[in-house]
């Protein structure tokens, strides 16, 4: 899954010069908490990408999030010094910014996203923007991934940390005629790798039972040990 | 539809058992463990304590295609016939046909109409006036998708039965799941109904197939606050089930206000169900029966119809457990023995010794680990649950009444 396949790609963007407080409205209206910030948008109202024809040659100056906003005015430590609602957004955006490319995997952009603990990243086609991704768009990925929307069983097993490991638990797996809708990694280590799988079997306990008679770890569904 | 309005007019409400010998043709495999013999079983058991009489018997009706596609995408009962006829292709799979759950056999479009086709009788029954109650215990195929066999379930005989109540007769209908396995397929099909509510009581899909029934999913749009979803944590006994029972069923019945209900009464809550966690017993799970009927006695002036479900212990404890639902659907108390007719009768199949008494006794099991755990854990679920749904009911309130047809026509 690459980012062109979960990034917005009609995204809000605004001109450095927009007052504040408007920011603060149209995030208000839009229901979105960040803006990136193109150099020839100037003051004027916020516009979605493509509509103008001349995007490719704006650039990107800056982005700016609720969080940036919060403080501002406020009689608080972290507030911005000397910033005022009526001041223009590039008194208070980040710059540089950082941004994706729509072939990144999401894997490699949520990691950015993590280590810089930032929110959201414009995705830059060029000099083009052509969409923005955010944590919440990597939650609904994962989400996805998981396999959640199928009902199913969950298990868990543990594999040796070896080439072929996975193979021959997926057929035993497919042995018992059961399809698996999703497989991911949970843990792994020089030794041995833990799988979350899920299948679409009522009886997992039965395919546990069957999984553990062909030597495989399975530590989800623990057994039914009712008595001890 | 005033309460009270029973159509039996005072006398002893009539009660139907919906059945012929062609609902047995549903069998997934032999060795599947949705075993279609439990429903004769259930049917000997009941004759043989003079529960269940020749008067109560009612046959199949019929159901159309066209109305089977009420429910289910037609591309899906194309896929379900060509299967039938030994015809899956590789499609078959995205229609969840051909795995080890859902295996496919010859004729199975036709058997599973068929117990389609009795729960849908059983619904007519009630609606139309023509009897109180009406139980067809080879229905209760709730995990079938709109276009999607799951869970041993190819088409969701409930759906229909419920899709028949409020289309053609304006029902508002509450559907009652007391299987162990969330009721996906019908919480699915009707969430963003309003004139359907669905509550659930079951293991948690954190340890469980199919996964879902988690307290947050409440319905969506016009069906918002109409799906109830308890899950009960593994090794759940008799008090703690009873008490999720009382926290939860009664408070949301009378807050939607039907003209029916609906009960799955799958079978797979109890102790000794070998695909589930709970340690539920035959005494729970027959009084969990007499209070729907005693609720549907309050609220939907007796109109209850009741379908089997799941239940993986066929000769033991299925069999006792329906026989117990047939017993408070119809009013009769059972002997405190199993006749020794039936247990001769059906001692050669078993591979366990058959039961002697109608309930089991649960102070002779081994104490359940995590007791007090268990209990306070589903107290507080039940809690927080009827917390969260008390608000959104509190703000649907005046919606619902303005959109409540009082006046409406009833059955009978």
């Amino acid at each position: 899954m690459l980012v062109q396949d979960i990034m917005t790609r009609q995204v809000v963007a605004i001109g450095p010069d927009m007052p504040i407080k408007d920011v603060n409205a149209l995030m208000e209206q839009r229901n979105i908490r960040h803006f990136p910030i193109l150099e020839s948008g100037g003051s004027g109202p916020a516009r979605l990408t493509g509509e103008a024809p001349d995007d490719a040659v704006d650039r990107l100056v800056g982005i700016v999030s609720d969080r940036d906003l919060r403080l501002v005015g406020a009689e608080h430590p972290m507030a911005p010094a000397g910033v005022a609602a009526v001041d223009p957004v590039r008194r208070v955006m980040v710059s540089p910014v950082l941004t994706a490319h729509p072939l990144d995997p999401i894997e490699e952009t949520a990691k950015t996203l993590r280590e810089h603990k930032i929110g959201a990243m414009p995705v830059m086609d060029g000099d083009r923007l052509v969409g923005i991704v955010t944590g919440i768009d990597m939650l609904d990925a994962l989400v996805r991934m998981s396999g959640v929307y199928e009902a199913a069983t969950r298990l868990e097993v543990e594999v040796p940390n070896r080439p072929g490991a996975l193979a021959s638990l997926l057929a035993a797996i497919a042995e018992r005629k059961h399809n698996v809708s999703s497989v991911m990694t949970s843990r792994a280590d020089a030794e041995s790798v833990t799988f979350v799988l899920r299948v679409s079997t009522v009886d997992g306990r039965r395919l546990a039972h069957h999984l553990r008679d062909a030597g495989f770890v399975v530590l989800w569904p623990i057994d039914k040990t009712p008595t001890s | 539809m005033s309460e009270g309005a029973a159509p039996s007019g005072g006398s002893t409400p009539s009660v139907r058992f919906v059945y012929d010998a062609s609902l047995a043709a549903y069998e997934l495999a032999p060795e599947h463990p949705f075993r279609p013999e439990r429903l004769e079983l259930t049917r000997t058991l009941l004759e043989a304590t003079g529960a269940l009489d020749r008067e109560a018997y009612a046959d199949v009706g019929p159901l159309t295609e066209r109305e089977l596609a009420r429910v289910h995408a037609t591309r899906y009962i194309d896929a379900v016939k060509r299967a039938s006829r030994g015809d899956a292709g590789d499609e078959a799979y995205a229609f969840g046909l051909g795995t080890g759950d859902n295996p496919v056999f010859p004729n199975m479009h036709e058997a599973v109409l068929r117990v389609c086709a009795a729960t849908v009788s059983a619904v007519e029954l009630v609606a139309s006036g023509a009897a109180t109650r009406a139980v067809n215990l080879a229905g209760g195929l709730h995990h079938a998708m709109h276009a999607k066999a799951s869970g041993f379930c190819v088409y969701n005989d409930l759906a229909l039965g419920i899709r028949r109540a409020v289309d053609a007769h304006g029902l508002r209908v509450a559907y009652l799941d007391l299987d162990v396995h969330h009721g996906d397929g019908v919480q699915w099909l009707f969430y963003d109904t309003p004139d359907v509510m669905t509550i659930g009581l079951h293991e948690s899909g954190r340890y469980l197939f199919p996964g879902t029934g988690h307290t947050y999913e409440t319905g969506r749009g016009p069906g918002r606050g109409l799906a109830v979803n308890m899950p009960l944590e593994p090794f759940t006994e008799d008090a703690s089930f009873l008490e999720a029972f009382e926290t939860v069923v009664p408070r949301a019945l009378e807050a939607f206000r039907p003209d029916l209900i609906v009960l799955q009464a799958g079978a797979d809550m109890h102790r000794d169900d070998p695909l589930a966690d709970l340690s539920v017993s035959l005494a729970a799970m027959g009084a969990s029966y007499r209070r729907v009927v005693e609720l549907s006695e309050a609220l939907t002036g007796g109109r209850l119809v009741a379908t089997g479900g799941g239940g993986y212990d066929p000769y033991r404890t299925v069999p006792r457990a329906w026989s117990l639902l047939w017993a408070a659907v119809a009013g009769v108390t059972l002997p405190e023995r199993v006749p020794e007719t039936w247990r001769e009768r059906w001692a050669g199949s078993s591979a366990l010794p058959l039961p002697e008494t109608m309930v089991d006794d649960p102070s002779s099991w081994p104490p359940v680990p995590r007791r007090a755990t268990v209990s306070s854990h589903n107290r507080a679920v039940a809690a927080r649950l009827m917390e969260v749904l008390e608000t959104i009911w509190a703000e649907r309130g005046t919606d619902a009444e303005a959109t409540r047809h009082d006046d409406r026509e009833g059955p009978g």
